[in-house]
């Protein structure tokens, strides 16, 4: 199935922010759910492998956009074949943009792939969250792959491409979490941190987060406590 | 291929690569590395992530006009100040003899400490190599100085460690020609595999007193 989600966030009278698009199609509605909200609401369950989702969302300057999402995601196989679901984010900001949805969790079998990319302008502020779960209760891992792309200006901020389950790359035992979260965050700095089985690192006007380990709920409140991640999402 | 590439790869090319681990040293303090099969786990996620990044990025350096934007997508790819500040001074290492070794005007398209893979790749056209050359290098290198750091560390068999690396350059190869075929499009395009892990051990490390090891 494809999807296609539109969100323009505009500066409006009094400082308040107005989406002149907001539109969804295929497995997403899209909802206004605050001054400055939207939620996304998966309309057919899934995605399952051979779907392809993408989210235009574009933040002019002055504005502000939160998207959330009112459930979790479960990626299943597809029906045939083992084509992966494809979801993708296009973001282009000058205001600012967060992205804070609920887990993903990969089903046995199934591929999901997530990419990011951002482009944003000089004054651009950006936060972006990400929870996977390989696997639902008492079952095999699925597979995940996220790749996440920041511009600024132009210029390149971050780009990596983290791959997680049954044959990727760098999932290899002993250490093959099946939970994973990162925040990316761009517009205040926060220097180096680790913890167990969790590592923030700055960027050029950022900060980048990544925790991993068994279970979703426990590598959560690890990338909590590293810092920043809170203040930045609530 | 000429013997240029044979002497890229070359440990004994004073480069500074013998000073870096490559993650093994804290690999091995936290306890993933103990022996010969958890080495040759450790090698085969490195080859396949920072080893696929660097062969990229090595094999697009290789003939390109606009190094300082490769530079800069090594950066993005290496958002770790420690992976970083290792990667720099082995470019800078390399920079320093690969000039003497491969006199070439392409030495000075690039950034005063370019990023390793970056300088990998200038070295490769300076001394006639094609980009998948320049891949298989950086493939290479990814593991064959952290296996030596390894046995150096582990005080392992040399003979077993050879065996190790040996058996992993199907790897090698097929990561070299997948990262080159990928350096054939747009920068943005290369490899970006990372692993988490390696980051982690990198920054843990360098803030340790007691390393015997740069990285």
């Amino acid at each position: 199935m494809i999807t296609r989600v539109e969100v323009v966030a505009r500066p409006g009278p009094g400082g308040r922010t107005v989406l002149p698009v907001l539109r969804g199609s295929g497995q997403l509605a899209v909802r206004r759910t605050g001054p400055t909200s939207v939620h996304l609401v998966a309309t057919a369950f899934g995605p399952l492998g051979g779907d392809d989702a993408e989210i235009s969302l574009v933040v002019e300057e002055g504005a502000h956009l939160t998207v959330h999402t009112v459930a979790a995601a479960v990626a299943l196989p597809a029906r045939q074949g083992e084509a992966p679901s494809v979801q993708r984010v296009r973001a282009t900001v000058a205001g600012s943009l967060v992205l804070a949805p609920e887990p993903t969790v990969a089903a046995a079998g199934a591929h999901h792939r997530a990419e990011l990319l951002a482009e944003l302008a000089g004054s651009a502020t950006l936060t972006a969250t990400e929870q996977v779960l390989l696997g639902r209760a008492g079952e095999e891992p699925g597979r995940w792959t996220g790749t996440t792309r920041v511009e600024r200006d132009g210029r390149p901020l971050l780009h990596t491409t983290v791959a997680l389950g049954p044959g990727a790359p760098g999932w290899l035992p002993p250490v093959a979490p099946r939970a994973y979260a990162a925040t990316v965050s761009i517009g205040s700095t926060l220097p180096v941190a680790t913890g167990q089985d969790a590592v923030r690192l700055p960027l050029d006007g950022g900060w980048s987060a990544t925790a991993w380990g068994p279970e979703l709920h426990r590598v959560v409140r690890a990338l909590e406590s590293l810092g920043g991640v809170d203040e930045e999402v609530a | 291929m000429t013997a240029a590439l044979l002497t890229l790869a070359d440990s004994r090319l004073p480069a500074g690569g013998h000073t870096h681990s490559g993650g093994i040293e804290q690999a091995i303090a936290a306890g993933h590395v103990t022996d010969p099969g958890s080495l040759a786990t450790f090698l085969l996620r490195r080859l396949r992530t920072a080893g696929a990044v660097a062969a990229g990025l090595a094999a697009a350096a290789c003939g390109a006009d606009d190094l300082a934007a490769l530079d800069a997508e090594a950066d993005a790819r290496t958002p770790s100040p420690a992976l970083r500040a290792a990667s720099r001074q082995q470019g800078r290492g390399l920079v320093r003899v690969g000039r003497r070794a491969w006199p070439s005007p392409a030495w000075d398209a690039l950034p005063p400490a370019p990023h390793h893979p970056v300088a990998l790749g200038v070295a490769a056209a300076a001394g006639g190599l094609t980009a998948r050359d320049a891949a298989a290098a950086a493939a290479y290198l990814s593991i064959s100085g952290p296996a030596t750091a390894a046995q150096r560390l582990l005080a392992m068999d040399p003979l077993t460690v050879a065996a190790v690396t040996a058996r992993l350059s199907p790897e090698v190869d097929a990561v070299a020609e997948r990262s080159t075929s990928r350096a054939r499009g747009s920068p943005d395009e290369l490899p970006a595999d990372t692993d988490p892990l390696l980051d982690l051990l990198a920054e843990v490390h360098t803030a340790r007193k007691d390393r015997f090891f740069a990285s």
